[in-house]
């Protein structure tokens, strides 16, 4: 179990993080939100001891994180990179005995994960003449291979094509039903929204939304509306507590609403005259609070 | 197998199997084939040259015997009598040139006329045709050729070249001195050849990692300890692998041409023995100092970077630092007892380029070596030490700042975490 209490790190005048805590069980994913200086990058840093924290503790088990613990975390850092010149049996080998692993006990996995993540290329070719999609792969293998129990990906999912991207979740969720604690950050809300139990959203280092997918949207009210029905535009305006009204190509209205209890008179209204196709309120999208949040000013 | 021995064996592995390093050995081996190979050439040109012919105009007889059993490349053509023959000859180019000999009683006077090519032999002929003279006016003397020879005995010169060393005078071989400056200056050329190299194999080694990120992972997985040094190891064990290769080329080749006369006459004017005693004593600790380092340096000034493009410009001040040096050796070797030299002799960086030439030329003493030895091991440490700590918070920078930006960052997040641990020490 990974737990962070109260972190807080300063350089020079910047407050880079500040006050951040947050628990991940064994199996549990976690998405880690922000503008970029959010303090994402640092937050990691913090955890895999690359930085010390001024205030605040990283545990892992009840322990304080040190060095000891790095045979077990899976890390995969924001930009890849791998050795060029190396095959790629002997890149993955390399980083699973940094990973405390034996060469004999890694080398007769090597075949199916390749396979598992449909690398196109056999282990004895050199990194460099792979597609740039085929070393992302490549580089996920060198974080997982090892069967890590902390894991840490910094934006995992960019540049991934669809496919691709597919083949990460699968192995994202491989790792959670091994019970690693898995944390990672994403600029793609659609990827969280799929995989995190839980997320945090950072903005200059503050931790400002905390909670699971679910109790976060919920906390921002049912304030979306998607209504198909023989309302018009100008007849949805009337009612109490519309801001403003969205028509899409299919003739599906978004009315945007003041709060949860706005949408029932909608409701009435809409049914007078018995069925309609459509009545969908839902609580805006976890890209509408990361830009509304993200656009709000420092309290 | 600890992380710190599979950094090592992975730098060691990665650049040891490249084309880069093959080409790094082979080259000045290629060279120096290239190099015996012309000698050899124009060696073997010279023996097989066709002999100068030239003609002798005398009245006295037999004094082409003179020319006879030398080792030197002339014949003289017999058929030629006169001097306008010779002229004939000569414009003919069919002779070289020719030597009309005049003698009264016992002195000679003799003109020679070439178009050039008896230039080279003028010294030889008035040391012949002196002997001849000598031999001749013996014959008026009516000396005994003991007598002659006991005349033209040369005088005996016994040279004893002294050094000023702790107001004393100390008795020097010169040859040990010339074989001495001789491994001084092969050391200085070394340095700086072995400080280019090896400066850029660790520097490239350190930004291309950091670039590619490689570096997070890698300092997530072992300690920043572990691999800066496994990194220094697994170079150093790239340039001993250099060396040793050289070392057994040399020996192969020596064994193998060791009967030939090109070795035998290069082993009678070097003392291989001498030379390579020197070259194991002070002088290899300076070398291996010197370039550890330059090495440590250029992984600190290699975790700079930011990119791989910009190793060549973090690298500058290392290649300027080492310029300087093999310069002020160079000083050295002429003017060894310079205030300046003396001064550069005692700065760590440029200690392996200068003391060396100092030691040969004989103006320092063994104190004076020793603190040099001391200061020059104790300074890579403290390099080590501060070059590692910076490491640590160097490879963390990614913006595009130049260098002096970098370490002041990399100085303020230092600060930062020793900071932040001194903090927590206290709670």
């Amino acid at each position: 179990m990974l737990e962070v209490k109260g972190l807080n790190k300063t350089f020079g005048d910047l407050t880079a993080v500040d006050e951040v805590s947050f628990t991940i069980r064994p199996g549990e994913i976690m998405g880690l939100i922000g503008q970029n200086g959010a303090g994402k990058t640092t937050t990691f840093r913090i955890i895999l001891d690359l930085l010390t924290a001024d205030r605040g503790d990283v545990l892992w088990n009840g322990d304080i994180i040190t060095n000891k613990v790095f045979n077990t975390v899976g890390y995969l850092p924001e930009e890849r990179g791998l050795y060029p010149k190396v095959t790629i049996e002997n890149q993955i080998l390399y980083f699973a005995q940094l990973r405390g692993k034996k060469p004999k006990d890694i080398k007769p996995l090597i075949d199916d994960w390749l396979e598992k993540f449909q690398v196109k290329g056999k282990k004895t070719d050199k990194v460099k003449t792979l597609s740039k999609g085929n070393q992302q792969k490549v580089q996920l293998i060198c974080t997982l291979i090892h069967q890590p129990k902390l894991i840490i990906l910094d934006e995992p999912f960019s540049g991934l094509d669809p496919v691709n991207a597919d083949l990460l979740e699968e192995g994202i969720k491989e790792a959670q039903a091994n019970g690693a604690c898995i944390i990672f950050s994403s600029h793609n809300m659609n990827n969280v929204e799929d995989l995190c139990d839980s997320l945090i959203m950072l903005r200059n280092g503050k931790q400002i939304l905390h909670g699971s997918v679910k109790e976060i949207r919920e906390q921002f009210g049912r304030t979306r509306l998607f209504l198909e029905s023989d309302l018009t535009k100008e007849e949805l305006l009337e009612f109490n507590g519309v801001t403003h009204v969205e028509t899409t190509r299919e003739g599906i209205s978004i009315v945007h609403l003041r709060s949860t209890e706005d949408g029932k008179a909608i409701f009435n209204g809409a049914t007078k005259h018995g069925y309609i196709p459509m009545f969908s309120q839902q609580p805006p999208t976890l890209e509408e609070i990361f830009k509304q949040m993200a656009g709000e000013k420092n309290e | 197998m600890s992380k710190y021995w599979v950094i090592t064996k992975e730098v060691y592995k990665k650049n040891v199997k490249s084309f880069g390093f093959i080409a790094m050995v082979l080259s000045p081996l290629i060279v120096m084939l290239f190099i015996g190979g012309l000698i050899y050439y124009f060696s073997r040109e010279d023996v097989n040259q066709e002999p100068v012919q030239i003609a002798l105009i005398s009245e006295e007889a037999g004094l082409s015997d003179v020319f006879q059993g030398g080792d030197w490349n002339l014949e003289v053509d017999e058929s030629i009598t006169s001097e306008s023959e010779a002229e004939d000859a000569l414009v003919n180019e069919a002779i070289g040139g020719y030597l009309v000999i005049e003698s009264e009683e016992d002195t000679l006077s003799i003109d020679i006329v070439h178009a050039g090519e008896l230039s080279e032999y003028i010294p030889m002929f008035s040391e012949l045709f002196s002997n001849y003279q000598t031999m001749l006016r013996a014959g008026t003397l009516d000396l005994t050729p003991d007598q002659v020879m006991s005349l033209s005995e040369p005088v005996e010169l016994n040279e004893r070249q002294v050094s000023i060393v702790e107001e004393t005078l100390t008795t020097e071989d010169t040859t040990d001195t010339m074989v001495q400056q001789f491994g001084a200056y092969f050391v200085s050329i070394a340095i700086m050849i072995f400080i280019m190299t090896y400066a850029g194999i660790i520097a490239e080694e350190v930004a291309s990692e950091k670039g590619t990120r490689i570096m997070e992972i890698i300092l997530s997985s072992a300690s920043v300890t572990s691999h800066f040094f496994g990194k220094l190891t697994g170079v150093m064990l790239i340039l001993l692998t250099q060396l040793s290769l050289y070392a057994a080329v040399g020996l192969g080749a020596y064994f193998y041409f060791r009967n030939s006369d090109f070795v035998q006459q290069i082993t009678q004017t070097i003392d291989i023995g001498a030379l390579l005693q020197e070259l194991m004593g002070f002088t290899i600790i300076f070398f291996i100092a010197g370039v550890l380092m330059y090495v440590v340096l250029a992984a600190f000034f290699g975790s700079l970077a930011t990119k791989m493009e910009d190793v060549n410009k973090a690298v500058t001040p290392i290649v300027f630092l080492a310029l300087a040096g093999f310069y002020v050796g160079l000083f050295a070797f002429n003017v060894p007892d310079h205030m300046l030299n003396v001064v550069f002799s005692y700065i760590p960086l440029f200690t392996p380029f200068v003391m060396p030439f100092r030691i040969a030329a004989g103006t320092v003493s063994t104190l004076g070596i020793w603190l040099s030895v001391v200061g020059t091991i104790a300074f890579a440490l403290l390099i080590s030490v501060v070059s590692l700590a910076f490491y640590r918070s160097n490879v963390l920078i990614y913006s595009d700042t130049n260098i002096i930006g970098t370490i002041k960052r990399s100085w303020s997040i230092m600060k930062s975490n020793k900071q932040a641990k001194r903090r927590r020490a206290i709670n």
